[in-house]
């Protein structure tokens, strides 16, 4: 299986930034939450297990973790079916299967199992264009763990697949004028949706975040927590774990959703180049992955998995600006959260898996 | 490719979006950060402690709890309203029409909704804050004013309050406490002290995580009266003693230092320290007798017999008369066509000016005064200090009233008739003046001419030691000859210690001088007409006094509202005087004897400040209307 060959074409430099955003999360997470706490203490775990996710997902042939992908899509529903019907409920949603000493959220691992399966669907197709029922059986796919997610409630992380159904539609050369088609169909849904499609809080969440200070107590509190959060960072930011904002809780979740206000709080400007900085290498340097890749199916494994990833990435920081409405949507690789974090980690290893084999047949 | 360019203009975009927010506009933030998370709580500045003049406590402060709501990180301010009133127990009506009142105000800015809060209450509170249920309330120990019991003094003092929204301004801050009334408020800018403040770290539950730093509050100036705290006593136990209300204003004729201040009945001006409640106040305000004004310099009365010391001076120092000056009193006397009566019904034959002011004799005075004519009188009550304000250092004096023509001529565009005259000069008619006035008049004859402004001030501590305070200028000084002021104080000891009405204030040895007098409430007709309503139409009396006779000390003036009788007000200024002496030598202070059981003589005395001039029917009618209660 992993042929000793194969370890030099590891993507070191990738392998090293991942990490480095493992670290940095970790420090702001000790940061955000007080010391040493049992939160820095699951992050540690979370980050453990990934690594090791990650090697397995490294060593194992994706051509081969490919050709089983309808089962894992198959056990990812069913795994998403017995959330809704046993989940473990948190904070108003269902989005966990407790397993005592932890909780794992499936969702996490519908993205990299969705890019998985549509890669492997497109990139078997030799037709090289997108026919319709392509297109229905690809937003088939998509659909079904996107409504499981949906019903937890977690709007946020089933938005987050579409990105990975549109990166592997679009490089599988889908017509733009389709794309238009459905661009405006959304557009056209939109009021629909916000009528019947959204709850309450979730409206409210958009209707203050373009006005936060219409209610400056409720949920325009965090946008505007947010703002004074990174803007009182300054250039040089406050020091490490000398943050005000987050530390005296202003900004709620500060070590989860809103880990990138803490790091701009404290690291300032310097800090957030440098970090974004590091989340543009890992995506320029994946999507030279797949540029790279030896066949399409590798190509599409590797734009799906980065697909939900950059999306994820950009959404939360510019959430974490305030430029955003509030979702629970977290930062890959920096937030806390072990489901998250294994499941990305998984994704980097289909990534480098991909790359490292760009010369094996 | 195009990947990669959209990805790197995202990230561009999203630098620059940092860039804005940390360099830009970082300065705004960086405010809006420390303001978040630090609170400033001001730490009020206890008032500045009253003394009297031998260095006696009068006001002081005590620690109190205040309740406040800081509404900054409150997310339901009807919860915590609600459960606040109903943890405290008061009503929650109250705290939503405080919290309404102070809406405006800035979030971080605490609402105090208790002041003076019980240990109970402030054990609930706490009790909750700590369970999270009310984080957005803060329990302060705050100084807060007490004033001596039994409402000594309390006129004079004045009560404090939250600063209404006139007040705020030039350093007083919404919520301050400011004085409100007497010393209070007329010194309220020294009293009041600075506050200061804490700064401390919240977090965002409101819970306080340190101190970064503190500005200790400054004490208000520590300031000294020249008020006698046993004087005051005295004259107060007199009152309660006697049985009846009224003022009284004692002071040293020679500077104007006031000793005692009386106005009864009063309000306890604690019941103002901790914030009035409702009830009290609508109580006080319907009380019929009015307790919340200050009769001293507010009210205003006819000053009947008293007024004839000005009559006297008057005449004697125009030269018109010499003390020996002889008028033959027949029990009445003719003037403009009408018959004017003296008190006494037989007459009190040959009388010259000591002897008319022992007995009171109206037909003296009537022919005094027609002599003067009103204006000369006018002249003379105001070098007295009986016309206009005395100046004392209390808000809201009202002016005394002797007539002139001009006043007339001014007032009702009519011109003054000799008639009229003929009542002035016993004190009736159109005069009124107010028990200081009074006061003043009397220190004024005492000291032979100087008239003084009473004040009440002795002495400030300004932090650096006692400074003594820079007395009032003496409003007017006309030197009496000594033939006049020998006359004066001659007829003045004989109402004490001869014959006249004044013998309830004799004290051996002392010298005391006086003059009772009084002042009709209603006329003798309109008495006939309110017949049968509730009003109490029984006449005020006046006792006007000094001692020694010669070279005084101390002289005021005792009203007894609705006692009837001025010499009934004579053993309150003898006791009074006795105690002044008593204190000066050194000597036990007097006592009064429990309040005896009370047996109306047998035979009412005659009194001669009763004057029966039924015939003046429209000016005593006018006379009686400016001097009945509830007018002034």
């Amino acid at each position: 299986m992993f042929e000793r060959r194969l370890y030099h074409h590891v993507d070191w430099g990738l392998l090293i930034a991942v990490l480095t955003l493992c670290a940095v999360g970790l420090a702001q997470i000790y940061s955000a939450t007080g010391g040493w706490t049992n939160i820095v203490q699951t992050q540690i775990y979370g980050i453990g297990i990934g690594i090791i996710a990650l090697l397995v997902a490294l060593s194992i042939d994706y051509r081969s973790l490919a050709d089983k992908s309808h089962l894992i899509y198959v056990a990812i529903l069913g795994l998403l079916l017995y959330v809704l019907l046993f989940g473990a409920v948190r904070g108003g949603s269902r989005r966990w299967i407790d397993l005592g000493s932890f909780n794992i959220q499936p969702s996490e691992f519908a993205k990299a199992t969705l890019a998985l399966v549509l890669a492997k669907f497109f990139g078997d197709s030799r037709r090289g264009i997108v026919t319709r029922v392509d297109l229905l059986v690809a937003g088939g796919l998509t659909a079904i763990p996107l409504l499981l997610i949906a019903q937890q409630p977690d709007l946020g992380t089933a938005a987050t697949l579409i990105p990975v159904a549109f990166a592997v539609v679009y490089v599988a050369g889908m017509p733009m004028r389709i794309l238009g088609a459905l661009a405006l169909v959304a557009l056209l849904a939109a009021p629909i949706g916000w009528k019947f499609a959204l709850q309450d809080y979730q409206r409210e969440r958009i209707s203050t975040f373009l006005d936060p200070s219409q209610d400056a107590r409720g949920a325009g509190y965090q946008q505007i927590q947010a703002r004074i959060t990174v803007g009182s960072g300054g250039p040089w930011g406050k020091g490490f774990t000398e943050g005000t904002q987050g530390q005296l809780r202003f900004l709620p979740v500060a070590h989860n959703d809103f880990i990138f206000s803490v790091l701009a709080e404290e690291q300032g400007f310097a800090g957030v180049i440098v970090v974004l900085g590091l989340y543009l290498f890992v995506i320029l340097r994946s999507i030279e992955s797949a540029r790279l890749a030896k066949d399409r199916l590798g190509a599409y494994l590797v734009l799906g998995v980065l697909a939900s990833f950059t999306f994820q990435v950009i959404y939360n920081i510019t959430m974490s600006a305030g430029l955003a409405p509030v979702k629970g949507l977290t930062l890959p690789l920096m937030s806390y959260g072990g489901s998250s974090m294994i499941a990305t980690l998984t994704g980097f290893g289909l990534v480098l898996n991909v790359r490292m084999r760009r010369f094996t047949n | 490719m195009v990947l990669q360019v959209s990805v790197v203009m995202a990230f561009a975009a999203l630098a620059i979006s940092f860039w804005f927010l940390q360099i830009v506009q970082h300065a705004r933030f960086e405010e809006m950060a420390a303001s978040n998370h630090q609170r400033t709580l001001a730490l009020r500045a206890p008032r500045g402690v009253l003394f009297d003049r031998n260095g006696k406590v009068l006001v002081e402060n005590r620690q109190s709890f205040s309740v406040s709501i800081v509404r900054e990180h409150t997310k339901d301010l009807d919860r915590t309203v609600r459960l606040l009133a109903s943890v405290a127990g008061v009503d929650v009506s109250t705290v939503e029409q405080i919290v309404e009142r102070h809406r405006g105000e800035p979030t971080y800015q605490p609402i105090v909704v208790i002041e003076d809060a019980s240990l109970s209450q402030v054990a609930a509170i706490m009790a909750r804050r700590l369970d999270f249920e009310l984080p957005d309330v803060l329990v302060q120990q705050v100084p807060m004013r007490q004033y001596p019991p039994g409402a000594m003094a309390a006129h004079l003092f004045g009560y404090v309050g939250e600063a209404s929204d006139s007040q705020i301004g030039e350093g007083i801050t919404s919520g301050a406490i400011v004085g409100q009334s007497g010393i209070e408020r007329v010194y309220n800018r020294l009293l009041m002290g600075q506050d200061g403040a804490r700064r401390v770290v919240v977090n965002s539950m409101g819970r306080e995580i340190r101190e970064i730093g503190e500005i200790p509050p400054v004490e208000g100036r520590r300031v000294q009266l020249t008020i006698d705290y046993d004087l005051q006593k005295a004259a107060e136990d007199g009152f309660r003693h006697a049985g009846f209300n009224g003022a009284a204003l004692i002071m040293d004729p020679r500077n104007g230092e006031v000793l005692t201040y009386v106005s009864l009945p009063a309000y306890d001006p604690n019941d103002f320290a901790g914030g009035i409640d409702r009830a009290t106040w609508v109580s006080l305000n319907a009380d019929k007798l009015r307790p919340l004004q200050n009769r001293a310099i507010q009210g205003r009365y006819s000053p009947g017999s008293t007024f004839k010391i000005v009559v006297a001076t008057a005449a004697l120092e125009e030269g018109l008369v010499t003390p020996d000056f002889r008028v033959s009193c027949g029990g009445g006397a003719n003037f403009f066509g009408r018959y004017y009566k003296c008190w006494l019904r037989g007459g009190h034959g040959s009388v010259d000016m000591r002897h008319a002011i022992e007995q009171s004799c109206n037909v003296y005075f009537y022919t005094l005064g027609n002599m003067l004519g009103v204006d000369r009188i006018h002249k003379w009550a105001e070098n007295l200090g009986l016309a206009g304000k005395t100046g004392i250092d209390l808000p809201n004096e009202q002016e005394s009233l002797v007539p002139s023509t001009a006043w007339k001529q001014q007032r009702y565009g009519e011109k003054w008739y000799g008639g009229e005259t003929i009542s002035v000069a016993i004190g009736q008619g159109q005069v009124s003046v107010t028990p200081a006035s009074l006061a003043v008049m009397i220190s004024t004859v005492a000291n032979g001419g100087t008239r003084v402004t009473p004040h009440l001030i002795r002495a400030v501590d300004d932090g650096g030691g006692w400074k003594i305070a820079t007395p009032p200028a003496v409003a007017n000084k006309t030197l009496f000859r000594p033939s006049t002021l020998a006359a004066l104080h001659e007829g003045l000891w004989m109402v004490v210690n001869a014959h006249g009405t004044g013998g309830r204030a004799r004290i051996p040895g002392r010298d005391v001088a006086g003059k009772t007098g009084t002042a009709q409430v209603i006329s003798n007709q309109g008495r006939q007409a309110a017949r049968g309503t509730d009003r109490d139409l029984r006449d005020h009396g006046w006792f006007v006094f000094f001692a020694p006779r010669d070279n005084p000390e101390i002289a005021g003036v005792i009203f007894g509202e609705h006692n009837e009788h001025g010499y009934l007000g004579a053993p309150i200024a003898k006791h009074v005087i006795e105690t002044y002496f008593a204190k000066k030598e050194g000597l036990p202070l007097p006592s009064l004897e429990p309040v005896p059981v009370p047996a109306p003589p047998p035979v009412p005395e005659a009194d001669p400040d009763l004057t029966p001039i039924d015939e003046q029917t429209p000016i005593a009618a006018a006379a009686g209307a400016t001097t009945a209660p509830g007018t002034n």
